[in-house]
């Protein structure tokens, strides 16, 4: 390539909390259009905003996460501008002294670490959605008043795959900071990017476009190639870059044009007179710096140093913070690690993706899921038989009813496997020669016998190891 | 007067209050709406509140649930209230009757009761004068006797200059004191909610009932509230009064002068300590481009709100901004989309150093030397206006002389500021009131009213009530 690339990402991330960031009215996704508001949220004559603590508390872990300094005098201002998404005919944020500052994320791609600087993080509220529908317009203000924060990245990006593992790295700390559910297709994570393209060595910077709306992470890594295909096409066919917002066509596999950026807009920008400056106090932030949620590493990390998972499946259970915390709730309830491990990625894994839901507890409670594991472990029932329990859990019921009602109870005892394992050896005088004239597949035969002969109650195990030793005296 | 005094009979004294307002209406034209009082009167009867069977009026930027507020201008004409702001909670709470709703300048901008949606408001004591502003409806109200208690709300003086002009008690407590929340602003920084009554142990009372933190308002003060009326005490000895001595240079009337120092006279001999004060002359001249610039700035943005789109009234357009647009021109007046343009245009970003962030500046140096002359006194007075209440003809005011600069705009200070302050009557000239302004240091709000207790008691001038010719 010809030119060195230059992206700064900018991502909007609402925040979980259960009101919203200047009223008391509930947070939602999904509900009924225009239910979750109060006067506050609908800009109403006399309201004012009361500041949410959860949400502080929250961008303050989003802060520490990111290697950000706080300011501890949190200050919000007034954007002002008319639109109908906009109630109050301002927003509420912080311009001027954003709670973080100056931090940084390291991400991975093809093996090689970056470190990508964090210019600011910053609270503030979200906007109504609005639908268009031909020349009508819809407004939901459920919306409206959601808390966010906004994180803008230092122009440190040079890639479609760096700037895709960005996006990546910032989704898994805000989904295992507990601070947002991070998806990207209902819009509680947003993110537009910044691309510009200057020549190597070139110490100022092109024009930049940007890209808005972007709804999955595989789409930032196209539409960022996208675009710099077409920047790189117009500078070798001697035109410039328009400042200009673009947006990704899944279709074409293009960037569209949206709008052109035509100077400034005005924002008039000044402190909000309704919140005083609140200064976070010692205690407060001592409280939540010491219960700073794990990331999706050091989780990792504690699965292959703490429990001896190998790298490849901490990596995998941690990939998502669903699937992480349904495998501590498993383990917690007694399960071995190991086991669920190999158990989530082979069967519960591929099930979640046939249903497509990775609400992993809602179809099996990681109780059933850790007692049928123990069931295993402790040689009761067999990895077979666990595999058919497997599919009559995803029903709801409990492991220990199906083993019950299926009767299938794996025999272990010593003494009652010896019996079987005698009537076989007896019927069988062929296989015995076999085994003696080295034929090691006698072996697997005679198991199966035993296991035809217990209706698949006899523990595998030990059957073959009573054989041998049963065989090693003829 | 309800202060100490039980009501025996809440039906006739609500009815004789709607009986009342309802005469006047015709001359004053105070009045904005009048609401159903039944079910209050059924829930005062029963209570044991502070202000049990109370008729009050409340100024029509105070929102009532089901109940119409206006904020006086066109755009808000056809607005009923969604909700009930904290002191109508209050107020209901202690057994107050709502009455109705009272005209003012439009949300609050204007010193004259001539900026209201619903025409001019006249002066109970001459109805060809003002009654100032922005809060005239409430001020005439309880002057003319129709009530003992109304509310206002004060971003300049808007309850201090009208309570002067018609001879009764307005108080604006200290920023924080009371809830704001389901006031329809004026400019946030500077807003305060006010009330009137006609004595001082009336308003000591008023404030145990609307004082308190609120939630919803996070510049509310967590600061317990006191018990202003039992702690009442009038007693002037000892008590170091500090007089504007700014002020009183710039005053050119005699006769106001002859009422202020007499009245000074009287609290020495009651063994009160008289100092006077001088604040920096020059930056005294600032008070009025400063509270424009600040007022008009977070004016412009508060009201943004007033789109056309959610609620209020709509005028109709090809496309949104049109839409909005064509609602804002034609539901606000002239004097409010000025306002608006000199808010919008000291906070833009090339001007914004220049405007709103010097204005700020010199605020701060201000309320320094509001800080200063307070220091070693316990209250700051002055007399509350220049004159007694203008003729309604009156536009002649040289707005940049130091008679309006200084004597007509020292009470923005207390916005500024946010001390407490209230005006008393201090007596009448050729038949108008005009009252004294007192000022204390922050939460010292006893310390104002036991010294307004002290001068109500040297004035004789309590309860007093405008003879409306019917």
């Amino acid at each position: 390539m010809s030119f060195e690339v230059i992206i700064g990402i900018e991502i909007h991330c609402e925040l979980k909390t259960k009101t919203k960031m200047f009223s008391g009215a509930p947070v939602s996704f999904g509900n009924l259009p225009n239910t979750c508001v109060n006067e506050i949220d609908l800009g109403h004559p006399g309201t004012l905003p009361s500041l949410n603590k959860r949400a502080v508390e929250l961008a303050i872990i989003a802060c520490e996460l990111m290697n950000c300094e706080i300011d501890r005098l949190i200050r919000f201002d007034r954007k002002n501008y008319y639109y109908s998404d906009l109630p109050k005919g301002y927003q509420i944020t912080q311009q001027f002294h954003p709670i973080g500052r100056g931090g940084y994320v390291d991400i991975e791609v093809d093996g090689v670490s970056k470190r990508i600087g964090i210019n600011r993080l910053h609270m503030e509220e979200d906007t109504a959605k609005q639908f268009h529908h031909g020349d009508v317009t819809w407004i939901d203000f459920n919306r409206a008043g959601t808390p966010l924060v906004e994180i803008v990245s230092e122009p440190d990006i040079r890639s479609g795959k760096e700037a895709a593992a960005f996006v990546e790295k910032m989704k898994s700390l805000l989904e295992f900071g507990d601070i947002s559910d991070v998806k990207m297709e209902e819009g509680s994570l947003r993110c537009d990017v910044n691309i510009s393209l200057r020549p190597y060595g070139f110490e100022g910077y092109g024009t930049k476009v940007e890209i808005k709306n972007l709804n999955s992470v595989n789409n930032v890594l196209r539409a960022v190639e996208a675009e710099i295909a077409r920047q790189t096409d117009v500078y070798f066919k001697g035109e410039s870059i328009v400042q200009s917002t673009r947006r990704y066509d899944e279709t074409s596999r293009k960037t569209v044009l949206m709008r052109k950026k035509e100077g400034a807009v005005d924002y008039k920008y000044f402190p909000e007179p309704n919140i005083p400056p609140i200064m976070i106090s010692d205690e407060f932030y001592r409280k939540v710096k010491s219960n700073l949620p794990k990331t999706a590493q050091q989780r990792k990390e504690d699965y292959i140093h703490l429990l001896g998972l190998s790298d490849y499946d901490a990596s995998i259970l941690t990939s998502g913070k669903d699937l992480s915390d349904y495998f501590d709730a498993i383990v917690s309830c007694g399960a071995p690690a190991k086991n669920t491990a190999n158990w989530l990625i082979s069967e519960v894994l591929s099930v979640a993706q046939l249903r497509n839901n990775r609400r992993f507890a809602d179809w099996i409670q990681p109780q059933h899921m850790s007692d049928l594991l123990v069931l295993v472990s402790e040689g009761k029932i067999s990895g077979k038989q666990a595999k058919e329990v497997f599919a009559d859990m995803i029903q709801g019921e409990s492991p220990k009813d199906i083993v019950a009602k299926k009767g299938l109870v794996q025999v272990s005892d010593e003494g009652h496997l010896l019996c079987w394992v005698l009537e076989v050896l007896s019927n069988n005088a062929q296989s015995i020669e076999d085994y003696k004239n080295g034929k090691d597949r006698a072996l697997g035969f005679l198991v199966g016998q035993v296991m035809k002969l217990s209706k698949g109650k006899a523990n595998p195990a030990m059957t073959s190891e009573l054989l041998v030793q049963e065989l090693s005296k003829r | 007067m309800f202060a100490n005094r039980k009501i025996e009979n809440i039906e006739m004294e609500v009815m004789d209050a709607v009986n009342q307002a309802r005469k006047q209406q015709p001359l004053l034209n105070a009045m904005v709406s009048f609401t159903e009082v039944d079910e209050a009167i059924e829930y005062a009867k029963s209570s044991s509140g502070k202000m049990a069977g109370l008729p009050i009026i409340l100024k029509d930027n105070v929102l009532t649930k089901g109940v119409r507020t206006t904020g006086s201008v066109q755009i808000l004409d056809n607005y009923i209230g969604t909700y009930d702001a904290t002191i109508t909670t209050k107020l209901k709470e202690a057994g107050a009757v709502i009455i109705g709703k009272s005209a003012l300048d439009g949300l609050g901008m204007g010193g004259t009761g001539t900026n209201c949606h619903t025409g001019f408001v006249h002066n109970p004591y001459d109805l060809t004068r003002m009654a100032g502003g922005s809060s005239v409806g409430s001020a005439v109200l309880v002057a003319s006797g129709a009530v003992a208690f109304a509310i206002g709300s004060d971003t300049g003086d808007s309850v201090r200059k009208p309570a002067s002009f018609v001879g009764i008690v307005g108080v604006k407590p200290t920023y924080g004191r009371i809830s704001r929340y389901g006031i329809i602003p004026y400019a946030s920084s500077l807003d305060h909610v006010g009330y009137f009554t006609r004595g001082v142990e009336d308003a000591a009372l008023s404030l145990e009932v609307l004082a308190g933190r609120d939630d919803k308002d996070m510049t509310s003060s967590f600061r317990e509230v006191e018990n202003y009326l039992a702690n009442l005490n009038g007693d002037l000895t000892g008590k170091t009064i500090g007089i504007m001595g700014n002020v009183i240079d710039a005053i050119r009337s005699k006769e106001v002068l002859v009422l202020f120092n007499d009245l000074v006279e009287k609290c020495k001999a009651a063994g009160a300590i008289i100092k006077v004060i001088h604040m920096d002359p020059v930056r005294l001249k600032t008070c009025l481009p400063v509270y424009y610039i600040i007022a008009n700035s977070e004016a412009t943005a508060n009201h943004s709100n007033l789109d056309g789109v959610r609620f209020g009234m709509q005028e109709r357009g090809d496309s949104l901004e049109e839409l909005m647009t064509n609602s804002r021109t034609k539901g606000f007046s002239f004097l409010l989309r000025k306002r608006f343009i000199i808010g919008s245009y000291s906070l833009a970003d090339e001007n914004q150093d220049l405007l709103l962030r010097k204005a700020q500046k010199v605020r701060r140096l201000l309320v320094e030397d509001f800080k200063v002359a307070l220091a070693d006194i316990d209250v700051l007075i002055a007399p509350a206006s220049s004159d007694v209440a203008p003729l309604l003809t009156d536009t002649s005011a040289d707005q940049l002389s130091a008679r309006y600069l200084i004597a007509e705009n020292h009470m923005v200070l207390g916005n500024f500021s946010g001390y407490p302050s209230m005006t008393i009557p201090m007596g009448k000239i050729n038949g108008l009131p005009i009252g004294i302004n007192l000022t204390a240091k922050p939460f010292e709000e006893q310390v104002l009213f036991d010294i307004a207790l002290g001068m109500e008691h040297l004035t004789g001038c309590k309860n007093m009530m405008a003879e409306v010719m019917l």
